[in-house]
Order: structure tokens, then sequence, then C-alpha cells
């Protein structure tokens, strides 16, 4: 809802994305903060923004799969890895300059997401999270076992990105992460808008209504499954980019349960809802991994177990908490502060 | 040597179908596929292990209590934490179950660490039969598996609760009408779950080592087996169990690294050419 006054007369208006001088303002703001924020925090926090902007592609790239054409995928990690390991192996071994390795990540990434997607011509629910956790399981077992291309369970080292000769420091790389982000942000939103988004939304809500009303449900939902690894695997790009290293464990079947966890928190179906989940869910690992200290010193016995014991346990907390008491997610709750803010001081009318 | 590992194979096939059935108890009822099955399963071990170790218990009363336990933790979670989602989209069920199964992975990693055991009352030694040598803890796990079946088959079919169940799984509005208590054959079929968790996890505890990672490799047998026989087929469970027992040690015969992996492309196979399962029912769709 918007402030009173603001009367959509044209179809511009009413599709787009920054509607009022408000909303263009906080963009602006919002952008400057996020662009010098690197600036002023610890180091230790540089490494956790960057992972949040890499994590976060990847959750968009979910969300459009999932919050938007309803295909669940449960093995985003494993496409993050095609997209990582695709940028590796042509570096390293082809010698390619990982900027033209970018788009090639993501197009490997999305054309592996295809081939497990071919299923989903048949299936849907359950069966097509099983077609997803396979991909998982069959990618992983795969980077593990071709040791001559990806140098198999120990792993492979990757080039540093350069701009000129020079590597990239952290900052530097928290504002290439930040640019991806914000560009598939606005491609998301936009995609959202267009009619491809249109046809994901009428595949999600009623998939044999949508085909009855002429949309080419295999094609639409290869095209879903075809974005959101393409995200992944850029993602994957920037993963591997920044870890300078690879190994099949980096990406478990439990990174690709976090990143649901993560988009289910946000809100299903928002562009902004599945940033904020992963924005929050990073957070609340990261002061998981801030406490764990005290904790440890208050039980020496557990000294040992407690560091990914409690991280499981908080995420899991967490994420049951939200599907019991918000199962509309955080994004949802944002929207109502909002409202409240522009219907004061009759705030009780909505 | 071949027919020994193929026996092997065959006979592990019995834990892999009683791990399936686990979940298709309560799919057939309710329609969640419960994917903390496998992290219940590690979870009984580990409460076996601390039982028969830690306080000392006799076997026996061990079992028994680990029967109790495992039934109660069905009870449970139904109760607090599926009967309050009933009705949402299956996305939310599913996740549920995930992070439930978090959560007990997460409590395994706390109290047991990266402890790693056989049952201390595991059957050493090879068997013999004819001419054939077979473990004793798969060939148990086996007996064990046809047992379970053939309870459960005349359980279905001569006792009245096993009749409401059936009616349960077919049309949970008929039921209703009937004047059966849906919810609570909903709550059953999560005891039995339970119960039969327990069961997997004594006889998991016997065949393999039972690590914290437990959860996750049971699960990674156990939904293979599931689509192959079929998400509600109580008999599909069997014969997907043995076929998939089957399978595995004959692409490890061919590939030793592809054992592993196996059973994830028989089911991505079976997935396309036939997603019902061997013996699951076809959806009919209504517009």
């Amino acid at each position: 809802m918007f402030p009173s006054g603001t009367f959509n007369e044209r179809p511009e208006q009413d599709m787009a994305i920054m509607r009022t001088k408000t909303q263009w303002l906080l963009l602006v703001a919002g952008l400057i903060f996020m662009f010098t924020l690197i600036l002023y925090i610890p180091l230790a926090w540089q490494s956790w923004l960057i992972l949040v902007g890499i994590y976060a592609i990847a959750a968009l790239g979910l969300h459009v799969m999932t919050g938007l054409c309803g295909q669940f995928s449960m093995g985003q990690a494993a496409f993050m890895s095609v997209g990582a390991y695709t940028t590796a192996i042509l570096s390293t071994r082809y010698g390619l300059s990982p900027w033209a390795t970018l788009p090639l990540s993501g197009i490997a990434a999305g054309l592996v997401g295809l081939v497990f997607a071919v299923p989903a011509l048949r299936i849907k629910g359950f069966y097509l999270v099983m077609s997803t956790i396979a991909a998982q399981f069959i990618i992983v077992w795969y980077l593990g076992w071709a040791e001559g291309l990806t140098g198999g369970y120990y792993g492979m080292p990757v080039p540093k990105i350069t701009i000129g000769g020079e590597a990239l420091n952290y900052v530097q790389y928290w504002w290439l992460t930040l640019g991806l982000v914000v560009v598939a942000i606005f491609l998301v939103k936009n995609i959202q808008r267009t009619t491809v988004g249109r046809t994901f939304v009428a595949v999600r809500d009623n998939d044999k209504a949508a085909e009855v009303m002429g949309i080419n449900l295999f094609r639409t939902k290869l095209l879903a499954f075809f974005i959101g690894c393409f995200f992944a695997g850029i993602a994957g790009w920037l993963w591997a980019h920044f870890f300078l290293y690879l190994a099949p464990n980096q990406f478990a079947f439990k990174t690709s349960l976090w990143l649901l966890g993560m988009i289910i928190i946000g809100g299903m179906g928002s562009t902004t809802g599945a940033v904020l989940g992963v924005v929050a869910i990073r957070f609340m690992d990261k002061m998981v991994d801030e406490l764990t200290p005290v904790v440890t010193s208050a039980f020496p016995g557990w000294a040992g177990q407690i560091a990914p014991a409690l991280s499981l346990i908080v995420f899991a907390a967490v994420v049951i908490f939200f599907i019991l008491v918000e199962p509309k997610g955080l994004y949802h709750r944002v929207q109502r502060m909002i409202l409240y803010y522009r219907l004061y001081p009759f705030s009780y009318q909505r | 040597m071949t027919v020994d590992i193929l026996l092997d194979g065959f006979l592990t096939g019995g834990v892999y179908a009683l791990a399936a059935l686990g979940f298709v108890m309560v799919f057939k009822s309710s329609q969640i596929l419960n994917l903390a099955y496998g992290q219940m399963i590690a979870i009984s071990a580990y409460v076996l292990y601390w039982l028969l170790t830690t306080v000392g218990v006799p076997t026996w009363l061990g079992i028994l209590l680990l029967f109790a336990f495992g039934a109660a933790l069905g009870f449970l979670i139904e109760r607090l934490a599926i009967r309050p989602l009933l009705g949402q989209s299956f996305l939310m069920l599913l996740m549920m179950t995930l992070m439930l199964g978090f959560l007990f992975h997460g409590i395994i990693v706390l109290i047991w660490g990266v402890e790693s055991f056989h049952m201390p009352f595991t059957p050493t030694g090879m068997l013999t039969i004819g001419d054939w040598q077979v473990s004793p803890a798969t060939t148990w796990g086996f007996v064990v598996c046809v047992g379970v079946f053939l309870l459960l088959t005349l359980v279905f079919r001569y006792t009245k609760i096993g009749l409401a169940m059936r009616v349960v799984a077919a049309d949970h509005a008929v039921a209703q009408s009937l004047g059966i208590r849906v919810r609570r054959i909903f709550s059953l079929s999560w005891v039995m779950s339970g119960f039969l968790a327990a069961i997997v996890g004594i006889l998991v505890g016997m065949v393999w080592m039972v690590t914290p990672d437990l959860g996750d490799i049971v699960l990674g047998k156990g939904l293979p087996v599931l689509i192959l026989g079929g998400l509600d087929s109580v008999p599909g469970a069997l014969v997907g169990g043995l076929i998939i027992g089957l399978v595995e040690p004959l692409g490890g015969y061919w590939a030793p690294a592809m054992r592993e992996v196996v059973p994830w492309i028989v089911m991505l196979v079976i997935l396309l050419v036939r997603p019902y399962g061997l013996f699951g029912q076809r959806d009919i769709e209504r517009i």
C-alpha cells in the first residue's frame, strides 16, 4: 500500500519497482550505506558480509525456482558447486581469465540444473524434491570421484581475481559482490513483473489451470530451473574466488537446506524477503559463533562438539519457530510495520 | 565370492526395506514425507548405546526401553510439531520434518560428539548357509524385516485398527464419516513409525558402524527405496529394499566408487519413467 495521494494512472506507474520519491531516496541512501559499510566494520565481519552477499545471490535463485514457480529444490548448494568448479577448472587448467568465466559458470550450472529438471515435466511436489536431493548427492559425489578434473576430496586451488594485474582485497571483493547482488535483485524484480514471472506464478498456483490457459508448462518449469541454477552458478563463482580453494564438502546437503530455510524465514515468494532471510540467518549464525566461547567455558566437558551442535540446533529452532508462529516470514512483519507507519494515527483501520 | 556379495546385499536390503517402511507408514495415513526419519533412527541407536554402556541395563531391558523411547518420540513429534501444521502446504511440513532432523542431529552431536561404535551385542564371525558365507548381523536384519512385514500384513488384514488405518489411507472424509478418528490414526501411524525407527536403529547399529552421520546415510538409502517401491505401498518398500540391496553391490562390483551413488541413479531413472514407483498408487488429479 502506498502513502495517501499516490495514484497509479498509467501502467508504467503500476509496474514501477520504485514508485515514490521516498523509495528512490531510501534506495540511494541504502546503496551508499551498503557500499561504504565494509569500510567501518572489523575484519572478521568483512568476510561475513561478503558471504552474506554470496548466499543472497544463491537464495535469490532459489526464490525464483521455489518462491515464484513453486519448483522445490533441495540441491541449490550442488548447483553452486557446479558454478564454482567451472570457473576453477577453466581458469586453472585452461588459463581463462576469471572475468570470462563469470557467465560460463552461470550457464554451466543452469545446464546441469536443466538435466535434473527434466523429470519435473512429469513430477511435482515430493517427487521433484527427491529429484533435486538426488542431484545434490550425485553432483557432490562426482566432484569427489573425478580426481583428474576436480582434485577429488582434497580439492583444488582457485586463482585470485585481478584488475590490472592486482588481486582484489576484501573491500574491493565486497564491492564486486554487492554489484552482482544489486544486479541480481534488479533482475529478479524485473522477472517478477514481466510475462515470464507471471507465468511462473500461474504455474505455482495451479499448474493444470496454467496449462489450460496456454502456458507451456515444460518450458516454464525448465526456464525457472535454468534461472535459479544460473544464479546459483554466479554465487558459486563468487564463492570460488573468495575462498580460493574448493573441496566437495563445502557444498553439503546442509547448505542447500540452509538456503531453503533462509527463503522460508524471509517470506516465500518475495524478493526482498529472500534477502532479509539470508541476512537474518547469517547474522544468527554469526551470533552463535560469537556465543560459542561463552557456552564452551560454561560446559568445558562438551568443548569439542558445542560449536557445530549449537549452530544446527539454533538454526533448526529458529526455522521451526517461524514455521509454527510466522509462516509468512519476516518480510510480512516488515510490511505490517510499514503499513502501521503509513496509517498512523489511524492504524486500527487495517 | 560374487554370490556371497550379492547375498549379503540382498540381506542388507531387508534393513533398507525396514528403513523405507517407516516413511511409508506415515505417508500412507497423512501424506507427510518424514525427512526426520533418518535422524530418528540415529538417535535411537545412540540412546540404546547409552542405555547399555553408560546406564548399564541388561540388553533385553535396553531394547524394551528403546522401543518405548521410539514410540514416545513418534508420538511427541506428531503431537507437538506436525499436528499444528495440518492442512498447511506440503513444503512447510517437509521443512518442519527436515528441521526436526537438524535438531536431532544437533542433539546427537552435542551429547555424543564424534563417538562411533557397533552395538555391544553384535554377533561376530561368519554364518555359513550351504556354500555361502554371510554376516550374521545382516541375516538378523533380514529375519527381523520379514517378521515385521508379516506382522504388519496380519495387522492390516485381520484387526479392526488395521482396517481403520486402511480406510484413512484411502480417504480421510470417508473415514471420518464412518466414525474413525482420523487424527488418532495419524498419531498411531507416527507411533508405529517411531517404533520402526527403534528397530532399524538396533539393526543398523549391528550392520554398520554408528556415527553422527548415520541419519543422513540411512536417509540416503531409504529415499531411493521409497521412490522405487512407491510412496504409499507397504509391499513396495520390501521389494524396493531388496532391489536396492542387490543393485548396490552390483554397482560396486562394476566400479567400486559407484556404490554410494547407484541408489540415487536408480531413483532418478524411476522418477523419469515411473514416478509413482513400482507399486505406488497413480494419482489422478482433478483440475
